[in-house]
């Protein structure tokens, strides 16, 4: 530990000092914003942005569709990382390998594929024809579901890292010894992994949720005006409405659920740090 | 069920899923057709021809190019000191600026794209270029002090304050002694900044002018106009550039343990 605290300054200002006027002031009186009227504080902005009806729906889908992907991404997480923890250490670096690998490629790409799947001549409709289940094509694209789908596949590494790595820090023993005892599959996964691997849970549930929350490229691809979500919502409102204080609305809900969310893995991971 | 015929089924569904989409752009990126279809028309190499013949495709390519290496070189000249003072010197405040140089990361890129543009471009006249790299730096930021922060702590303190005692300055101890030893968790950083960056799409969304765009902008406005296989050809690119990429960090520098 060197002490010279004007040598220290001298090193990490710049960075922070940078940090504050490219990224925080601007963000802050963007936020700030929202909060004014006619030259005095108030939340009229808030309740304008929430009497309408356009906005209350958007808000409520956001959050839905941000849960809805949450809770599947683990039922599937659970499955995926306990095939993949149960896997021979070198199989289990590949299927590792194979799941962080889409998180490399670009996320307009990732989402693109879906259009080719899910479009009007797109894999799916072809094969409900082929098979006689439809008679036209269904339309896919620009419905919750579509969304739903794109922002699934976008998020789901992320849950079932942080899985695999709770489970891989359960005690080995504690599956055989409730299977022994007479336990049965559902007993074990409600009564022992789940318990055991809840901090992961919440580390995985916290990064989709938000990640869905936020997303933007998903929704405007896969949604489109149809399917506005609160980040399309708010891009929507500057560039055709010009409305910026809708849209300071929109990032300050957007802000404080990331911030609840960034403070609790900060929390989980101090309390993990103590034991 | 049991584990033996669970386990692949799960694996394959999964992983299916992942990945499966991958390759369905790959495949009609080579379609022959006129329009994006799957199973592809015919094999052709003229979609990926035409990728490179696209002019607003190697402007928004250079542009992008040129916001990820200079965005991260800027947010590791910035970064690696901060982090060296983060983690060596009795720094006060020090929670305030790890705070304040992390928070990029969690802020949504679109309000941060929105807030440059409010309060930074229109009232000061910035060139957007310019305020395209700010935003890029300031993105990458946090990335980068974490990156190094971590490779730091790894690394004993004691050897530098050997190299200060033996005489060496503070600052010669620093580039003779520490560089060298985090060298490859700079270059992890560099690594993945240059990636966060260049698929970053909402900083960017409101910052773009006439003839000023990164490449993802560029590819999610040619998708709304045009329906044919380039933009698919285009990502299957892309997304092999940034698979190598990472595949050689993975190969020569370990790179998951900085991540």
């Amino acid at each position: 530990m060197f002490q010279n605290r004007a040598e220290a300054l001298a090193l990490a200002l710049p960075a922070a000092v940078f940090a504050a006027i490219v990224f925080l002031a601007p963000v802050v009186i963007l936020l700030a914003e929202g909060f004014r009227s006619a030259d005095s504080w108030s939340l009229s902005a808030y309740t304008t942005f929430f009497s309408d009806p356009l906005n209350r729906t958007v808000f409520l889908r956001t959050f839905r569709l941000g849960l809805m992907v949450t809770v599947v991404s683990a039922v599937i997480g659970y499955a995926a990382a306990f095939a993949i923890v149960n896997l021979t250490p070198r199989n289990k670096g590949q299927m590792i390998g194979l799941v962080v690998l889409p998180l490399m490629i670009s996320s307009v790409a990732r989402t693109y594929a879906w259009i080719v799947i899910l479009g009007r001549t797109g894999i799916v409709n072809q094969a409900l024809q082929l098979v006689g289940l439809s008679d036209e094509p269904i339309r896919f694209l620009f419905t919750e579901t579509a969304v739903f789908i794109g922002l699934l596949q976008l998020f789901l590494p992320l849950m079932i890292l942080s899985l695999i790595s709770a489970l891989e820090n359960m005690p080995k023993d504690a599956i055989p010894a409730a299977r022994v005892l007479g336990a049965n599959w559902f007993q074990v996964f409600f009564k022992v992994i789940l318990p055991l691997t809840k901090e992961g849970l919440v580390i995985g549930g916290t990064l989709v949720f938000t990640g869905s929350l936020t997303a933007y490229i998903t929704p405007a691809i896969l949604g489109g005006s149809k399917v506005l979500m609160l980040e399309t919502l708010l891009y929507q409102r500057v560039t055709v409405a010009n409305d910026f204080v809708a849209a300071s609305v929109i990032a300050f809900i957007l802000i404080v659920m990331s911030f609840a969310a960034n403070l609790l893995l900060k929390r989980l991971a101090t309390a993990r740090n103590k034991r | 069920m049991t584990p033996r015929i669970f386990t692949p089924l799960v694996l394959f569904l999964v992983i299916g899923f992942l990945i499966g989409p991958f390759f369905i752009i790959v495949a009609a990126s080579l379609s022959g057709g006129e329009t994006l279809a799957f199973p592809p028309q015919g094999f052709s190499l003229k979609w990926v021809a035409k990728v490179f013949t696209v002019e607003s495709f190697q402007e928004s390519f250079a542009i992008s190019m040129l916001l990820a290496i200079g965005g991260t070189a800027a947010a590791l000249v910035l970064g690696v000191p901060a982090s060296y003072a983060l983690s060596r010197y009795k720094l006060p405040f020090g929670e305030t600026i790890r705070t304040i140089v992390s928070l990029p990361i969690i802020v949504p890129g679109i309000i941060v794209g929105l807030a440059l543009l409010r309060y930074i471009v229109v009232p000061f006249g910035l060139n957007i270029t310019l305020t395209l790299f700010l935003a890029h730096t300031a993105l990458v930021l946090p990335y980068a002090v974490r990156v190094v922060s971590a490779s730091l702590n790894n690394l004993r303190s004691d050897i530098e304050e050997a190299a200060v005692l033996l005489g060496s300055s503070r600052a010669g101890a620093f580039f003779r002694v520490v560089m060298p030893n985090i060298r490859s968790g700079i270059l992890a950083a560099f690594i993945l900044g240059f990636v966060t960056s260049f698929n970053q799409v909402p900083v960017s969304l409101f910052l773009s002018g006439p003839g000023v765009r990164t490449l993802p902008i560029d590819m999610l406005s040619y998708m709304e106009i045009t329906y044919d296989p380039s933009v698919a050809a285009l990502s299957a690119l892309l997304a092999f550039m940034s698979i190598g990429i990472v595949f050689l960090a993975e190969r020569f520098l370990g790179f998951s343990r900085y991540v």
